[in-house]
């Protein structure tokens, strides 16, 4: 009995210092940030409570509205086009053959090199005088050279596809990660029942990677909201607002304009939409895994 | 796996051909800290002979205090959440009791609520604790951020040690805290590698946690410093910026290299525990 009491005492002793570093720099502001969000602050003077009014300029701000739609069209994009390909690149990645942990490192090089530095190179590489625009001169397609990051409609496509490079290569590790934990025993299985190709990655490797599946998905979206380095760094959300997320819009608005509160709801805002996306897909995705 | 079917030739020279394209960026940006001034504006010269000069250049800027920087506050904020984490993800694991269910919800609860909009309140929470400006504050702030993703990690793991470990030790009149750290954690030394070496990256790599929370140049870390430097040397030239880039790269991709197939079987078994 003694013992056990000294044992209780000794685990909450082991949690202080987590939960203390946690509530204090997680949860206290967490918390506060909701108050701001109906204030006019301005980080000086005392905060005055304005109701909904943060919220309800919001959506007539072209920064916030433009930069939210940005990254629902980069979360689209992800879903549409990004998980595919790095499935397709991990089924591949997962076949033996002699150059894989060549081409291995290669797809995963990109993850694991800064935004900073990838804004650097990319930032020169799509200038107007850049390598993209050389290539292009140098085989004839001339006619379609570009200021990317400099053009109204070029800009965010151009942020998107810069994203792909990096994010590719993370979904497929993951995806392989999901594709080696399959037992080989099922396939053996599933061949002797004469299955095949297509109906054996439908029926065995998607189901089994449904779990892959969840974290990859949950990543892209939420990735997709959180954009801030790239645009921050490339265009500064420009031209215009067209390279807007959300994020960079909250961030210029905080300290840039000093508008605390404000940004404070545009914060709020993002969290919200990052956590119904959030509980929504966890739980389609998770009742498909029950299904198996 | 050995199982796995072998690629066919046209697949692997199709996947050679799209490494490749991914390798690009990383080319370029090495050949383009070694070219002239004279080539550097013409993207497709190659440069016919080692240029040092950006090289020297960005080493004769803050670049060693900013590396020294980011070390400090990558190894403390690694070293600090293995430090708090694994104590509270053992408890988590092993206690049933509702107070620590709840502690296990809270902390659960941090991996989908977002932090952007509690910047702020933080900027303010750190100069009330005059903390603003210090590598301390950032070490902290990643603490907080990975405690969740961490204590989870080490609760997962820590279920696959036997509890007949503990109660013998226990009876041999060994103090909990001892017993932990010469018991329990050694045991958990997989969980703290999976830890360091999928996240020491997000940490070295961050821009903006430093970007908002430190303002003084001696205490930058490395990518906002990299920011700053083009920032300020737009109209001169970009070649010191690509060397600072490759230099501020490099100790990464040397640890990955290295570590590569661990960081690999890592994320399988994370996602097998998970």
């Amino acid at each position: 009995m003694n013992l056990n009491r000294k044992q209780y005492m000794a685990s909450i002793l082991f949690l202080i210092p987590a939960a203390a570093i946690f509530i204090l720099f997680f949860y206290v502001p967490f918390l506060q940030s909701i108050y701001y969000s109906f204030t006019d602050w301005n980080g000086i003077g005392k905060p005055r409570f304005i109701g909904w009014a943060n919220y309800a300029h919001i959506w007539k701000d072209p920064h916030m509205t433009d930069g939210l739609w940005n990254s629902l069209k980069m979360a689209a994009f992800g879903l549409v086009v990004q998980n595919p390909l790095a499935l397709l690149a991990a089924v591949l990645l997962n076949r033996r053959f002699r150059t894989r942990a060549f081409i291995r490192t290669a797809f995963y090089l990109p993850v694991i090199i800064s935004l900073v530095v990838a804004s650097v190179v990319w930032g020169q590489m799509l200038q107007y005088d850049g390598l993209i625009n050389e290539v292009m001169v140098r085989i004839g397609l001339e006619s379609i050279t570009e200021d990317w990051l400099g053009n109204v409609r070029t800009s965010f496509p151009a942020i998107i596809l810069l994203t792909q490079w990096q994010a590719i290569g993370y979904c497929a590790i993951i995806y392989l990660a999901g594709l080696q934990a399959i037992p080989q025993e099922m396939y053996e299985a599933a061949d002797i029942e004469g299955a095949r190709g297509w109906s054996l990655f439908r029926y065995i490797t998607l189901p089994m990677l449904m779990p892959a599946v969840t974290i990859v998905l949950f990543l892209t979206v939420v990735g997709s909201l959180k954009l801030f380095d790239l645009p921050y760094i490339l265009t500064n959300g420009g031209p215009g607002t067209s390279s807007y997320t959300l994020f960079l819009a909250v961030y210029n608005a905080a300290f840039k304009d000093n508008n605390y509160g404000y940004a404070t709801a545009g914060g709020i805002v993002l969290a919200i939409f990052i956590v119904i996306v959030s509980v929504v897909q966890l739980s389609a995705t998770r009742r498909k895994e029950v299904e198996l | 796996m050995n199982g796995s079917r072998r690629a066919s030739f046209g697949t692997e020279i199709a996947l050679l051909f799209v490494s490749l394209l991914f390798l690009l960026p990383v080319l370029y940006l090495a050949t383009m800290s070694f070219k002239e001034p004279r080539i550097f504006y013409k993207p497709l010269e190659l440069p016919d002979r080692l240029y040092l000069d950006y090289y020297k250049e960005a080493l004769g800027t803050e670049f060693f205090r900013s590396l020294l920087n980011s070390l400090l506050v990558t190894a403390g904020g690694l070293a600090l959440t293995i430090f708090v984490a694994s104590m509270a993800g053992y408890v988590l694991a092993r206690r049933k009791e509702r107070v620590f269910q709840l502690f296990f919800y809270l902390f659960m609860s941090g991996m989908i609520i977002p932090t952007v909009g509690s910047l702020i309140p933080l900027f303010k929470l750190a100069t009330f604790l005059h903390l603003i400006n210090t590598r301390t504050l950032l070490v902290l702030l990643y603490t907080a951020g990975f405690i969740p993703f961490a204590s989870f990690l080490y609760s997962a793991f820590t279920k696959s040690i036997p509890r007949e470990l503990e109660e013998s030790a226990n009876i041999d009149g060994c103090g909990s805290l001892r017993m932990f750290w010469v018991i329990i954690f050694p045991l958990l030394l997989p969980a703290t590698g999976t830890f360091i070496l999928t996240n020491v990256y997000g940490v070295w790599n961050d821009f903006l946690t430093p970007l908002i929370f430190l303002n003084s140049p001696e205490k930058m870390t490395l990518m906002p410093m990299i920011v700053q430097f083009m920032f300020n040397k737009q109209s001169i030239n970009f070649g010191p910026v690509f060397a600072i880039s490759v230099l501020a790269m490099l100790p990464l991709l040397l640890m990955f290299v290295l570590t590569q197939k661990h960081m690999l079987r890592g994320l399988v078994m994370g996602s097998v525990k998970g």
